[in-house]
């Protein structure tokens, strides 16, 4: 009798015992579980064994620096590292909740916003000497959003953000200057969902309806895209996947993904018409809209991620989606936040907040959700790693 | 080291200090590298608190062959003996760097006042003291090291506790432990002394394992809360995850019919890892056998059985049925089980591979790339532990090779090195129980202290820790405390000093009027403070004379004023009588024939001297009481009379 209930007290572990013994087989190369203190809307990296995350609940929030666990840079010799943990090798405190945050490539500074903020702050997240990240200054908005103020890093040498909360107010600020040094000509109060650059001057917008806007910082006007048969009351979220061999836009993908599952396909050169589309087999609930999130895998081949519907990270490769037909099934689902001990305890389950493509693992992910916990993992691929 | 002492010459109630001084734990220079600057360190800290001195753990340094393993217990005695200056010693758990110097300083050194520690680690530390005392004098040859009989002296001065109880170590001085999670037996431990406390945690882990519970504490708001900070900048993989990369790799090896050897030290992790596998094989239907090295850890196990009550509440439970340290499928291993063939897994002591029976076993296992080899903790430099765990696949083996010479019966023993290939795997993992950064904060969180210290970290990557401590919304005013090694903290506390005032002395402040009493705001009242039988009322003076059987003394001041006055003695005395009436307009003032002016107590008499009839002397006289009232007038007639 005691058996029984040694083994319902085990939760996940008897979960992995279980289905190993089903099909004998290993999910995961390598399975990390970390709980952070508060939980956090954004992974960005910072090095390559860098990244920031930073907490959007409660007025006060932590922004950190942390380290990843060095077991998954040991190679060959990952059997003698027996660090796996997370170190915190930089922290700070906001005085906001913050909805998102960039690093400026090949600095120590990032760029943060926070909801119900006219500001945009800017942080040293510090050096050798120093374990605090320390804010150095602002960027004073136009107007203040609900929602939040989007943020993507300019590709050129002067270090300069491209930001706005709705499409009219997107402009490009210089950080050291504040500066403007581009604005977006289009008078459209959509909001922005996201944005991001291309090359060093030109760069896609995604409205949350869906409409793609690309720009030029040269050129003042800005083509915009919008869906052709728009579903109303659609909440959409963005990736371009940027090949880095070819500096011209026309080697981008650019994928959109709906509130309710739908994914859109496009090529850079023909944003009216998708090349692909598709519909996704996922939960769809309105009010979790906030965290949606594709990306596309830096790595791996058409690969690529999505997650905000519910406590799961999918993994699709697109190279078999036809744009008719059924549901793609996808390579890999990571289901671990829907198992955690805080998600048994609070009773409401977790929801995947975003979760990022290790920049040069190819199968590892980083992934967060809404009861704090943070992820690592490094799927088994059925057929190739055989 | 950590020493804090008591200003008890300050006069003031409100004023006291803690000296702290910081000696041990970091570690330093090349050899942080090879500790990862974490498990190792010596922990000994010296507390003074309200003129009583307390030693927190006396740790030995792992990483030290000579006299900087122990504590530089000079420090403390500056030439006296241990026991004329602590008044107890509290070790918080049986690991070797809070309790290796323990027989040392007692027996060595010289301490024969109380030892506190818990049941649990009372009965484990002199076994690993022993273990350890053998390999250091016994195998490695060392001498100036501590003896058997030592060790068995020592513990004849240990005093052992329970959870929660309240032990009264001297009349002023008590002390309490709470549970801390870590290892079997492990405490935090309540350090109270009158309305000041401070809170040692030695150290703690606040998630619970497979056979320990969470650290737990009262909210008691100590003077100081000392803490461990050794993950402290660290967010820790899940237990979880440990364990399935350890089932993993222990079930790989075991399906392609490979040896497992897993070296631990007798006590702590080994139990984790067999109450681990032993679940897993029940579970998997697994047949490979399981074998645990006789002796130290078999011991280990019944004292696991022993002190039931020390583990977490699941084993609790299932203790009903079945004990969870009888082990069905783990077995007692015979050293002749090594050369079988087929798949096996081997719990062996000592952990480090230094000696005995898991480096023979090593040895055999070696060369067999199907094999593997699990570490579950850190190894000290030297050891072939250490060896393996940089990545060196060919060691040097010292060990008796018998070469023959002649005929067989002329065996000839001889010492030669011989050259051992690794190539069985090996797999490196940390198990140890330490709170994260989020461990601490919850236990501050518990806990609720005034001031914060952190020890075993290093102090320039916690400054962010600090400032959130600092921070922390639950907790008013703290301040946190990083000491290096051999630097003093001074923390100055405010213990409220709780008074009884006597109704008559109440009511009487009551009839003088003025405004009812704020609570929230403080008010100055007149009283006589006694001070007898460990407590402190406020009376009248009347009462305390009475009380006291003593009879009023009148002290009165008196002062002399020179003063140049053209008018007679008569005349001057009228003109301070004027000029006190204009004044002081609020007072009643007398003019006594008899030539005195009379200002409440205050007595003023003029007079003139022979030769200089211009030059008067002004006597005032006043008593106590109106000492202010006295002051200002011998300050206003300084001044001279108006004209």
């Amino acid at each position: 009798e005691a058996i029984p209930q040694t083994r319902r007290a085990d939760g996940p572990i008897t979960h992995w015992q279980c289905s190993q013994r089903r099909n004998r087989q290993i999910r995961y190369k390598d399975l990390h579980v970390f709980q952070l203190e508060h939980p956090t809307k954004v992974i960005e990296w910072t090095g390559d064994k860098n990244i920031c995350v930073a907490g959007y609940t409660g007025s006060r929030s932590e922004i950190l620096e942390l380290l990843l666990p060095l077991k998954l840079y040991a190679g060959e010799n990952q059997g003698l590292c027996a660090e796996r943990d997370f170190k915190v090798q930089h922290g700070g405190f906001s005085e906001e909740p913050i909805e998102s945050l960039i690093h400026i490539s090949g600095t120590r500074c990032v760029v943060t916003s926070g909801s119900s903020s006219s500001t945009l702050q800017i942080w040293d997240i510090g050096g050798d000497d120093s374990d605090v990240i320390k804010r150095t200054g602002v960027i004073n908005l136009k107007s203040t959003s609900v929602k939040g103020c989007k943020i993507a890093p300019g590709l050129t040498d002067e270090p300069a953000v491209l930001h706005g909360s709705c499409i009219s107010e997107v402009q490009l600020t210089e950080i050291a200057t504040g500066r403007v040094l581009y604005t977006v000509a289009k008078e459209s109060s959509d909001s922005v969902s996201g944005l991001q650059f291309v090359n060093a001057c030109v760069f896609l917008i995604c409205a949350s309806d869906g409409t793609l806007f690309m720009g030029d910082t040269r050129d003042p006007s800005t083509c915009h895209y919008p869906l052709e048969d728009s579903k109303s009351g659609l909440h959409w979220a963005f990736g371009l996947r940027s090949d880095s061999s070819q500096s011209e836009p026309s080697g981008c993908t650019v994928a959109r993904l709906s509130s309710s599952g739908h994914m859109l396909l496009s090529d850079l050169r023909n944003l009216q018409s998708p090349f692909c589309q598709t519909q996704l087999n996922v939960q769809h609930d309105a009010s979790k809209n906030d965290f949606l999130n594709v990306s596309w895998a830096p790595v791996l081949d058409r690969c690529l991620s999505v997650s905000g519907f519910d406590g799961t990270v999918h993994i699709y490769n697109t190279i078999n989606w036809s744009t008719e037909g059924q549901s793609p099934q996808p390579v890999f689902s990571h289901r671990g936040h829907e198992m955690s001990d805080e998600a048994k305890y609070s009773g409401s389950p977790p929801v995947v907040t975003t979760h990022s493509w290790h920049q040069s693992r190819p199968k590892t992910i980083l992934s967060v959700a809404t009861d704090g916990s943070l992820h690592v993992w490094d799927w088994v691929d059925k057929i190739t790693d055989r | 080291m950590l020493f804090m002492s008591h200003d008890t010459q300050n006069a003031s109630l409100q004023m006291r200090h803690y000296k702290v001084l910081f000696q041990a734990g970091a570690l330093e220079g090349s050899e942080k590298a090879v500790w990862a600057g974490q498990d190792v360190g010596r922990s000994c800290i010296l507390v003074s608190i309200g003129g009583k001195n307390i030693m927190l753990d006396c740790g030995m340094h792992m990483g030290y062959n000579d006299d900087r393993r122990f504590p530089d217990f000079s420090y403390v005695t500056q030439n006296g003996r241990l026991t004329e200056f602590l008044d107890c010693v509290i070790i918080s758990h049986f690991h070797l760097d809070h309790c290796g110097a323990l027989p040392y300083m007692s027996e060595m050194v010289g301490y024969d006042g109380p030892i506190y520690m818990t049941h649990p680690t009372k009965a484990i530390c002199p076994i690993l003291l022993e273990d350890f005392r053998k390999i250091t004098v016994d195998k490695k040859g060392e001498t100036n090291f501590f003896t058997s009989q030592m060790i068995k002296d020592c513990m004849k001065k240990v005093v052992p506790l329970n959870l929660h109880q309240t032990v009264q170590v001297d009349e002023e001085l008590e002390i309490k432990a709470y549970y801390a999670g870590h290892v079997l037996g492990a405490a935090m431990f309540q350090i109270k002394v009158g309305s000041e406390s401070v809170v040692y945690t030695g150290d703690y882990n606040m998630t619970p394992d497979r056979h320990l519970g969470a650290a737990w504490i009262d909210k008691c708001r100590p003077d100081i809360l000392i803490s461990e900070s050794t993950y402290a900048t660290t967010i820790r993989d899940s237990k979880r995850c440990r364990e399935r990369d350890f089932l993993k790799k222990v079930h790989e090896t075991v399906e392609r019919g490979g040896k497992v050897l897993i070296p631990v030290f007798a006590l702590g992790r080994a139990q984790e890892l067999c109450i681990l596998l032993e679940t897993f094989w029940e579970r998997m239907n697994l047949k490979a056998p399981i074998y645990f090295s006789t002796g130290l850890t078999e011991k280990a196990n019944h004292y696991y059985k022993l002190f039931i009550t020390w583990t977490n509440q699941k084993i609790r439970k299932t203790f009903v049925q079945r004990n969870m340290f009888e082990f069905k499928h783990i077995k007692a291993f015979d050293r002749s089980y090594a050369d079988n063939p087929g798949p096996m897994v081997v719990f062996a002591t000592p952990g480090m591979l230094h000696a005995g029976q898991s480096l023979q076993i090593f040895k055999k296992w070696a060369g067999n790339e199907k094999n593997m080899l699990i570490m579950p903790g850190y190894c000290v430099q030297g050891t072939v532990g250490h060896k393996i765990l940089n990545g060196q696949k060919k060691l040097e083996m010292e060990g008796r090779a018998t070469v023959i010479t002649g005929t067989a019966n002329n065996v000839i023993p001889h010492l030669a090195s011989t050259l051992l290939d690794v190539k069985l795997q090996v797999e490196y993992m940390s198990f140890s129980a330490h709170a994260d950064a989020k461990g601490i904060m919850q236990l501050i969180r518990m806990a609720e202290p005034r001031n914060m210290l952190l020890v075993h970290g290093e102090a320039k990557k916690m400054e962010f820790l600090k400032d959130k401590i600092e921070q922390e919304v639950f907790v008013r005013c703290i301040s946190c405390y990083m000491p290096a090694n051999g630097e003093t903290t001074t923390v100055v506390t405010n213990p409220s000093v709780p008074v009884d005032i006597s109704l008559n002395l109440l009511k009487r402040e009551m009839a003088l009027g003025g405004p009812l009493p704020d609570a929230k705001r403080p008010r100055t009242m007149h009283g006589t403070l006694i001070m007898k039988d460990n407590s402190l009322r406020l009376v009248s003076p009347e009462q305390a004379l009475k009380e006291l059987g003593l009879s009023e003394h009148q002290l009165r001041f008196t002062c002399r004023v020179q003063l140049h006055d053209p008018h007679s003695d008569t005349d001057t005395l009228g003109r301070i009588y004027t000029h006190l009436k204009s004044v002081l307009k609020s007072y009643s003032i007398q003019h006594v024939p008899d030539g005195t002016v009379i200002v409440e107590s205050i007595v003023i008499k003029v007079t003139s001297s022979a030769e200089e009839p211009n030059l008067k002397v002004i006597l005032l006289s006043w008593s106590y009481q109106d000492e202010e009232l006295g002051s200002f007038l011998s300050t206003l007639l300084k001044k001279g009379l108006p004209s």
